[in-house]
This record gives structure tokens, C-alpha cells and sequence, in this order.
């Protein structure tokens, strides 16, 4: 059923011969400069067969020349890779050189390998996808959807240990972090191949069970880096090349290669894709020394032979399946604590704008309405600004044991602050339905001001009330960007129905668990827009006079 | 109960309109009506009296007492000039039944049962205002404006919903009270009918100010 691929020959040239019609030179050619790629001295016969085969050749001065005739461009249509996140600060250097050099346009979609992986199986049209993780290859490559021709090695990562910019005295082995207390060490998700890496290796050198309840899981890499380059971990375990891209943090060690996991980076064509040549004169241009330079100088390591195959290591599809039931609970207790946690200053913001004047209103009334239109990860950052550790707020939080960032509390305030403008609209709509001269009549009947809110005001926008506590309620349910940037994704924790749907993408054979989480969902918001709807009338109703 | 006499003096302005009113009384003439055509500022000028008009600058003084004196810098918020005001379109409060709405101000069950009865609405008292109609509903609100106490009564065109043989009883009803409490009282109409039923004595506004004594024709 698997088939066997020819790995052997994976560091050369792939069995197949794409530049039939290619012209040897032409006056439309490409240079590189001398220092960007000029070729290394011993390319031998091998290399230069292989440069052949992606389309370049050498000139007399030894510069690299594209025959533009070999790309076909009719009709200019792009290439679609889907390439591993990690690669998002080398790829698109080695894209804009392949462009420039005449190319067809690429276009690049970042992802974890696992969430790449499941999108390529659900059928996703792709040409081309550059996996962090040789073992999800390997899955792609069983269940039929890779071009067995055309998959070969490309780079080589390694896993390293990062700290804060300001932090004293990191451990500078992998046996030390245990005794450096550190408060917590993120990885990014095991179902993402850098936490699988990183959980591997620690398990490798048995310091998993020493470490585990440090850990905290940020998502992707790029998740885990930010949440050191912000200080709210004291460290954690990224790919070397994305540190090295971090300014904010220090790289404390890197895992030797004989004590670390491989990690290997594998590119392949997918299967039924309608550009196979284009993708595989891509693929040849990524292992061609040109692009190979371009890894290098990002700290990525020289292409080896590959273990293309499962192992003990890969996660099983039933460990990444996230339990429905748990995240379906959490959304629930998230939902019900964004809500209650909402009322009072909904109420007191709703009261304020609904009944007085004052100079600068608009203003405020527009700035409470712009998580509404702001893009949920935007409001999540912000509110990482305010609530991480770096700021005087988060660290006070922090230090009265109410830590918000990866937290329930987290979770809970992502979804409040995006639900916000709806429950102050609901809510100042009721105080402005009600005819303000019920609350003068009970002025004059000498009922105070204070009382006069309590015993007039606010019952009779109760069912408004009410309703934006429900519409709220309903919104912090489908709540996912500003939550996972604030809170992570943390199974049990912060992993609400949004996150858990988000997750099963990895997983195609989670479609069961997929779709008891949308009906969840689907029900659950209906149940709360009917509910809305009721409020509303009653609200009506109650007025009527 | 003692024999009050007093004065209402009015010298304020609100926006574009300015009030004036100065009318004195005795408890043979503690009625006052004022009549005017519509957009005279009759509605406002009550509204200046109550305290519901914070934007309005001058002076008003009762009996003696200043409520309004921007000068000065004195404002009595509406809750403590303990008026009974009565708006021309009721507002009983919707979320309360009667019996709720005119124990609102503190009245004992028993003063209820004897307003409800003296006002023909004790059949009433469970419902909501929603379920009554125009003429009920102005009597709940003269109900709960008496029940509260006030030292002054403002009363808003009171009688537009209700029929002639209703006005007069009801007028009887409140002429009495205020007889009884001696609680001045002003009506506003532009119904002279409704102002020679309840006032003895009456005064036209025009465009904010008293422009004429319509003369002293109090039937009670």
C-alpha cells in the first residue's frame, strides 16, 4: 500500500527530466551577484547536472543563468505551496530569487505542517508543500496525495533552548533547566512538529517528568517564541532558525544533533496538482545551491537523507483528537464568565452613554465599539500589551495569583473584550427605549437619583439587559482570535469549541469529534439568538404603554 | 390645619423662552390655572416648577422657599421639592401594577384603597398600566401625585381623557384635597373649561409670560 520511495537518491538528482526544450542561453538571462550565489568552487560534474535540471546554467563567468523559455508562463498562473511556518523568513527570499529569475509567481501559505497536512488530505489545491516534519510526509505520502517522484530533503533544523533578552543566567545545558525554577517553559502543541520535537527530545534526554508541570503549550512556534520575547515564559524550546530571527530573545543552548530529534525538511509535489512541472522545477530550484545559500545564511542545516516513515514518536491521530465534551464545557464556563464578569461594567458603561452629555462622548462610545470591527488577533495583542507580564497591570495580576495570559481568566477576558460592544449596545438600547420622564416622575414623587436607577431605571431595561448578556454570552462562544493570541490553546484549559474545531483541521480523522463540535456550536448559538430574540420582545413588551 | 399663604415667583429662562410668573394666593385662591394656547411654554414652565429642567436659569421661589437661584447657586433637585406632578400623558411606571405604582412614594395600603376608591379605579389596582385606558390611567396618576404628599401640585392637563360627568367628580376630588391639605395647585389647559373647573383663579401665558388675569371665576 505504501509506496516505497527511492530516498537514495534523494540528494541528487530526482529521476526525472523536466528540461526537454530548455534553450541554453538567452538574452532574457538572470545574474546573481558574486556574493548572493556565486556557485562554490568544488561544484563537480553532480552539482552542475543538477543545476542543469532546475534550469540553470553556467556562463563563461561563471554566473547563473535562467532560460526564462524554461518556466512556462502562459497565462501567468501561480504556483501554491503550502510550506511550514518555520519557513517564513527563508522561503519567501528564495521565492523572490526564483521570480527574478523568471520563475512562474509563487504563492506561499504558511502553516504548522500537521495543519498543512490536514488540509492537503481534505483536498486543499495545492502544488507544492515543504513540510517541517518528514513524518507527516510520510501520512500525506500513505494516504495517496504526493507525487512519490518528486519528494526530497531540503534542510535540516535543530532544536534550541531561548530565553528572554533580560534573563540572568539561563541554563545553558538541557540537565540544568530543571534547577533553574523556572516559572514556565513553552513549547509550541505537540500536535505542531516543533512541540512534537521538543517533546521528544526532552523525553530522549529524560527530562520530561522533571519538566512537565513547567510546561505551558503556546500553539505554534511562533506562538511559544512570543510568549518568551514578551517574558511571560521564562523560556522555551523553538527551532534554532526562529530564534535567530527574534531579536528579543537569546538563544541559551542548542540541542546537540546527537541528542536531539532530527528535523528534517521535505518538499514533494501533491498529487493531481495541474502544474507538475512548474513544481517540480520549484522543488529542484529549492535543493539548487542558490536557494541552499539562502538557507544557510538562516541557520538552517545542509539537507541529509531522510527516515521517511513512521516512528514512535509521531502522535497518534487518537492523542490529537482534543475531547469534545471538555472543550465543549470550557466554552460554556468561558461563555458564562465573560458574561458575568461584563454585567456591572456593561451596565455602568450602557447607563453612562445612554443618559448623560458630556464632552469627548462620541469618542468614548467609539472607542468601546472597536473590538467590533477590529480583527480579534489585533484586540488579542493588545490585550497582551496590557495584561502580560511585561506591563505594571499584568505583573500586579500576576503577583495577586491571577494570572491572565494562558489562563481560563484569559480566555474569559479575550472573549469578554470582543463581546464588549455588543453588550453595551444591548444594554444602552433598553436605558435609551425608556422614556427618561419615568425616571423625572419618580424624582418628583422624592425618590433620589440612586433610587430612582434601582427601582425605575433598571428594571425597565432588565430584558435588555438580559438580552446583551445572552448576545455576549453567544459571541464569546465563536470567540477564537483574540483567545488563542491572549490565552493560548491549551486542551482543558483554554481550548473552547473554536480552538478545538481549529485543532481537529490537524486531524482528519477527527471528523467525528469535528462534528459533534459544530452541531455544539450551531445549537448552542441558536438557543442564545432565540433566547436574544425573546428578551427583545419582552423588552418591547415591557414598555408598552 | 393651618391657613397657608404664599406666593409662586417665577423668573427663568430656558433656551429661547423666558418664564414669568408671579402669582400669590390665600386659601380661598390656592388654585391657579394657566391657560394659553399651545407652545405657549405651558408644559416647561411646570417642568421649571418641578426641578426637571436643570438647564433653566433664574429664579423660582415657593412660599418663601428658593428652588432655583442660579445666581446664588441654588438648585432643590426635583426629589426634595416634593411636588406632584402630573405629565399630561400619565407615565405610570410600566413595570409596576397600580397598586405598586401608587405605593411608589410610600403610601400605606389603607391611603390607597381610599384614593382608588375616591378615584373610581379600585377595580384596577392588580393591573398593569398597559390594560387601562386613557381616562384610568390619568386618574392613577392623580392618585399617586395626592398619595405622595406634595407641597405642590402641578397638573398637566389632567382631565384631556376623561368624560364630563368624570371631570367634574374627579375635579371635586381634587379640590377637596387640596382644600383639606391646603396644597396650592397649578393646573395647566388650554382648556378654559377644564381651568374654570379646578382653579379660582386664572391666568393666560403667552410665548412664556403672563400677559392677563383671566379673572377670578373659581367654582369651588
Amino acid at each position: 500500500m505504501i509506496p516505497i520511495y527511492n530516498w537514495a537518491n534523494m540528494g541528487t538528482l530526482l529521476p526525472i527530466t523536466i528540461i526537454a526544450g530548455m534553450c541554453g542561453c538567452s538574452n532574457d538571462t538572470f545574474n546573481l551577484s558574486q556574493n548572493e550565489a556565486s556557485l562554490p568552487e568544488d561544484v563537480g560534474h553532480h552539482e552542475t547536472t543538477r543545476l542543469a535540471a532546475t534550469g540553470f546554467i553556467r556562463n563563461g563567468e561563471n554566473h547563473l543563468q535562467l532560460a526564462s523559455s524554461t518556466f512556462p508562463r502562459q497565462g501567468e498562473h501561480a504556483l501554491t505551496v503550502f510550506a511550514a511556518s518555520s519557513l517564513q523568513n527563508v522561503l519567501p527570499k528564495i521565492v523572490k530569487i526564483w521570480t527574478e529569475a523568471g520563475g512562474i509567481p509563487v504563492r506561499v501559505s504558511f502553516d504548522a505542517t500537521s495543519r498543512l497536512a490536514g488540509q492537503i488530505s481534505r483536498g486543499m489545491p495545492a502544488d507544492v508543500v515543504i513540510a517541517a516534519d518528514e513524518h507527516w510526509m510520510w501520512w500525506l505520502g500513505n494516504k495517496g496525495k504526493l507525487n512519490p517522484k518528486l519528494i526530497g530533503t531540503l534542510a535540516t533544523n535543530q532544536l534550541a533552548f531561548v530565553a528572554p533578552l533580560g534573563f540572568p543566567s539561563p541554563p545553558q545545558r538541557a540537565e540544568d533547566i530543571h534547577s533553574k525554577n523556572l516559572s514556565r517553559i513553552v513549547i509550541a502543541d505537540e500536535n505542531v512538529p516543533a512541540g512534537r520535537y521538543a517533546k521528544a527530545t526532552l523525553e530522549a534526554a529524560n527530562l520530561w517528568g522533571a519538566l512537565e508541570d513547567q510546561i505551558v503549550r503556546g500553539g505554534s512556534v511562533r506562538g511559544a517564541l512570543e510568549w518568551v520575547s514578551r517574558g511571560e515564559a521564562d523560556g522555551g524550546f523553538v527551532y534554532q532558525t526562529d530564534a535567530m530571527a527574534e531579536e528579543k530573545v537569546k538563544i541559551a543552548f542548542v540541542f546537540p544533533p546527537e541528542e536531539s530529534i532530527r528535523i528534517v525538511y521535505t518538499g514533494a509535489a501533491i498529487l493531481g496538482s495541474q502544474r507538475f512541472h512548474e513544481a517540480a522545477m520549484f522543488l529542484k530550484f529549492l535543493e539548487s545551491p542558490v536557494a541552499q545559500a539562502v538557507f544557510t545564511r538562516a541557520g538552517f542545516g545542509a539537507p541529509e537523507a531522510t527516515t521517511y516513515g513512521p516512528d514512535d514518536t509521531m502522535i497518534t491521530k487518537e492523542e490529537f483528537v482534543p475531547d469534545p465534551w471538555s472543550a465543549i464545557q470550557l466554552s460554556l464556563v468561558v461563555a458564562l464568565g465573560a458574561m458575568i464578569l461584563g454585567l456591572i461594567p456593561a451596565i455602568a458603561v450602557g447607563w453612562t452613554l445612554a443618559r448623560y452629555q458630556f464632552f469627548g462622548k462620541s469618542f468614548i462610545s467609539m472607542l468601546f465599539m472597536t473590538p467590533l470591527v477590529m480583527p480579534p488577533v489585533v484586540t488579542g495583542f493588545l490585550l497582551l500589551d496590557v495584561l502580560g507580564r511585561q506591563s505594571f497591570l499584568g505583573r500586579t495580576l500576576d503577583a495577586l495569583g491571577l494570572p491572565v495570559p494562558f489562563t481560563i481568566l484569559g480566555a474569559m477576558i479575550a472573549a469578554l473584550v470582543v463581546g464588549f460592544p455588543l453588550y453595551v449596545m444591548a444594554i444602552r438600547g433598553a436605558f435609551e427605549m425608556a422614556d427618561r420622564r419615568f425616571e423625572e416622575v419618580s424624582w418628583t414623587l422624592g425618590v433620589s437619583r440612586t433610587w430612582t436607577f434601582w427601582r425605575i431605571s433598571l428594571p425597565l431595561a432588565l430584558p435588555g439587559i438580559v438580552a446583551g448578556a445572552v448576545l455576549t454570552f453567544a459571541r464569546a462562544l465563536g470567540e477564537f482570535g483574540a483567545t488563542i493570541v491572549l490565552a493560548g490553546n491549551l486542551e482543558g484549559e483554554t481550548r473552547t469549541i473554536a480552538l478545538a474545531v481549529y485543532s481537529l483541521l490537524e486531524s482528519p480523522s477527527g471528523q467525528g469529534a469535528t462534528w459533534m463540535l459544530v452541531s455544539a456550536s450551531v445549537a448552542i448559538s441558536l438557543i442564545a439568538l432565540l433566547g436574544f430574540e425573546s428578551l427583545s420582545r419582552w423588552q418591547r413588551k415591557r414598555l408598552e404603554s | 390645619m393651618e391657613a397657608k399663604q404664599g406666593s409662586i415667583n417665577v423668573y427663568a429662562s430656558l433656551l429661547r423662552d423666558v418664564f414669568e410668573l408671579n402669582v400669590s394666593w390665600n386659601p380661598t385662591s390656592n388654585k391657579v390655572a394657566i391657560t394659553g394656547p399651545s407652545g405657549s411654554g405651558k408644559s416647561s414652565l411646570l417642568r421649571v416648577l418641578a426641578g426637571l429642567e436643570p438647564a433653566a436659569q433664574g429664579v423660582v421661589q415657593i412660599q418663601g422657599e428658593t428652588w432655583l437661584d442660579t445666581e446664588g447657586g441654588v438648585f432643590v433637585p426635583p426629589w426634595e421639592r416634593k411636588i406632584g406632578w402630573v405629565p399630561q400623558d400619565s407615565l405610570l411606571f410600566p413595570h409596576l401594577s397600580i397598586q405598586e405604582n401608587l405605593a411608589y412614594a410610600g403610601a400605606s395600603p389603607l391611603e390607597i384603597t381610599k384614593v382608588s376608591e375616591l378615584l373610581h379605579f379600585s377595580v384596577l389596582l392588580e393591573r398593569r398600566p398597559r390594560f387601562l385606558s386613557g381616562g384610568e390611567r390619568q386618574r392613577v396618576a392623580l392618585g399617586r401625585a395626592l398619595l405622595s404628599r406634595p407641597k405642590l401640585l402641578l397638573l398637566d392637563e389632567p382631565f384631556s381623557a376623561l368624560d364630563r360627568a368624570l371631570r367634574l367628580e374627579v375635579a371635586s376630588v381634587v379640590c377637596d384635597y387640596v382644600q383639606e391639605h391646603q396644597t396650592p395647585m397649578v393646573v395647566v389647559s388650554h382648556d378654559e373649561s377644564d381651568a374654570r373647573l379646578l382653579a379660582n383663579q386664572s391666568w393666560v401665558l403667552v410665548a412664556g409670560r403672563i400677559t392677563s388675569e383671566a379673572g377670578q371665576q373659581g367654582l369651588l
